[in-house]
């Protein structure tokens, strides 16, 4: 490779020199960075289905099977696998919130009980407690829990259940927030 | 522009405006603050209505219709005028904006990406021919058919289903739904119809609703992916006819999320 790339240096500085001076160290390392994609040897292929879920969080792991990421909060908050599969199935990546309505009194709270439900079902995905706005509004309208004028009031009345973050973030759940997502679960399993 | 987040905001501020001009206690709004500030939301309004516009995600004549009671608000908010007048404006601006441009937007956002999302869900589907038509059904869905999608999405779940039975022989098959019909279980005991196929092609003439019924009396499916088989079922005979229902994109995804799982990813199918 090394050897290609001597080769091909002089024609790269050729190029690079046709760019305005202030743009030519930009210029450079782009030209620099597309050759090495073009050139060095590509990514060894994913591993084929069936293949043992690497220890990424669980972000590939097989549908139907929990990610490794999700396993501590199910244990904090003693939450078993048939509880799991009443709420979501599958309880891995391509989950679907089974439920039809939304625990909670009035929108703004079933609002806030939706988020985490779906930063659970983010987890079941990529082992990553999160959940963007634009899924929440889907859902929301979706569940009619959806209040345009308090949706941005109701989530920061509750921040405690979510990561601090800039307006129009994803929302991502902390401590309090798993606790009481773990609670709705639980509650949602139960029948409540 | 983030235009849902942008259109919140201004119903947010909007919502705050119609509490004030209803603690007012004179019968005009001649405060300056007040209607300056009816003013500046205004001009925050602007730029989603172009947005809106310039997009096809809400009837437009809804939009103008919006547009309209905020140039009429605009120009109450020149001068004093009454409370009453503004009442009336702020109210149908706020319900009008949230229900028939803010909710139809999102859905519309939701209908853009779900491609994607349907396309993942399939993508493990081995067969290119049954693949190719259940990408017809996601394209159905991209052009927001969503009711077509259904159908067209439940006739690849009969195909995989009716090959599966047809696999078993057609003297198998007639003897297990004749073993169904005797069945006197609690899930069978209101099967009663009798059937006789002669050729591969007559099972395509049963109903579905039995064809999956046997898949449970087979133990291809257990009581509760049946259940949820079944309302896949009532779903697609929702949407095969002119009806009131229209189902959402979450609805859809949600389907599709079933008959994956139940039939065209269930390895006792393929």
């Amino acid at each position: 490779m090394l050897d290609k790339l001597k080769a091909d240096f002089d024609r790269i500085i050729e190029l690079v020199n046709k760019a305005p001076a202030p743009l030519q160290e930009t210029a450079f390392k782009m030209i620099l960075e597309q050759w090495f994609n073009a050139n060095t040897v590509p990514k060894p292929e994913p591993p084929p289905k069936g293949a043992a879920a690497p220890a990424d969080g669980g972000a590939s792991a097989a549908p139907g099977v929990v990610p490794d990421g999700v396993k501590p909060f199910l244990t904090a908050n003693a939450i078993t696998t048939e509880i799991l599969e009443k709420v979501f199935s599958p309880t891995g990546p391509g989950a679907q919130l089974l439920a039809s309505t939304i625990p909670g009194k009035g929108k703004a709270n079933k609002l806030v009980n939706l988020s985490l439900l779906l930063c659970v079902k983010q987890a079941l995905e990529s082992g990553n407690f999160t959940c963007t706005l634009k899924e929440l509004r889907e859902l929301a309208v979706h569940y009619d829990c959806y209040d345009s004028a308090n949706f941005s009031a109701n989530l920061k009345a509750n921040k405690i259940y979510y990561k601090p973050r800039e307006k129009g973030a994803d929302l991502e759940l902390i401590g309090p927030g798993l606790k009481k997502a773990g609670e709705i679960i639980k509650s949602i399993a139960a029948g409540e | 522009m983030d235009v849902a987040q942008v259109l919140e905001d201004v119903l947010e501020e909007l919502v705050s405006i119609q509490k004030a001009v209803n603690k007012l206690t004179t019968a005009s709004v001649s405060g300056q603050a007040l209607r300056k500030r009816i003013k500046d939301t205004h001009k925050s309004w602007l730029p989603i209505a172009g947005a809106l516009e310039a997009g096809n995600s809400v009837d437009p004549t809804q939009l103008q219709e919006v547009s309209d009671f905020w140039t009429e608000l605009v120009k109450l908010a020149n001068s004093v005028k009454p409370k009453k007048q503004y009442k009336a404006l702020l109210k149908n601006i706020i319900t009008k904006a949230e229900s028939e441009l803010l909710h139809k937007f999102i859905k519309n956002s939701a209908i853009q990406t779900i491609g994607d999302t349907l396309r993942k869900r399939v993508q493990p589907v081995t067969d290119p021919q049954l693949l190719k038509y259940l990408d017809e059904s996601i394209r159905c869905a991209e052009t927001n058919c969503v009711r077509a999608a259904v159908v067209l999405a439940w006739c690849a779940v009969a195909y995989v289903v009716q090959k599966k039975l047809t696999s078993l022989g057609i003297a198998t098959l007639n003897a297990e739904f004749a073993m169904m019909k005797a069945n006197k279980g609690l899930m069978f005991k209101a099967f009663n119809r009798d059937y006789v196929f002669s050729a591969d092609p007559d099972v395509q003439e049963a109903a579905d609703a039995h064809l999956i019924l046997l898949c449970r009396f087979l133990t291809y499916l257990d009581d509760t992916q049946y259940k949820h088989l079944k309302a896949a079922l009532d779903l697609r005979n929702g949407c095969g006819h002119p009806t009131g229902y229209q189902p959402d994109p979450v609805k859809l995804q949600a389907y599709y999320a079933d008959i994956t799982q139940l039939v065209l990813l269930n390895p006792k199918f393929i």
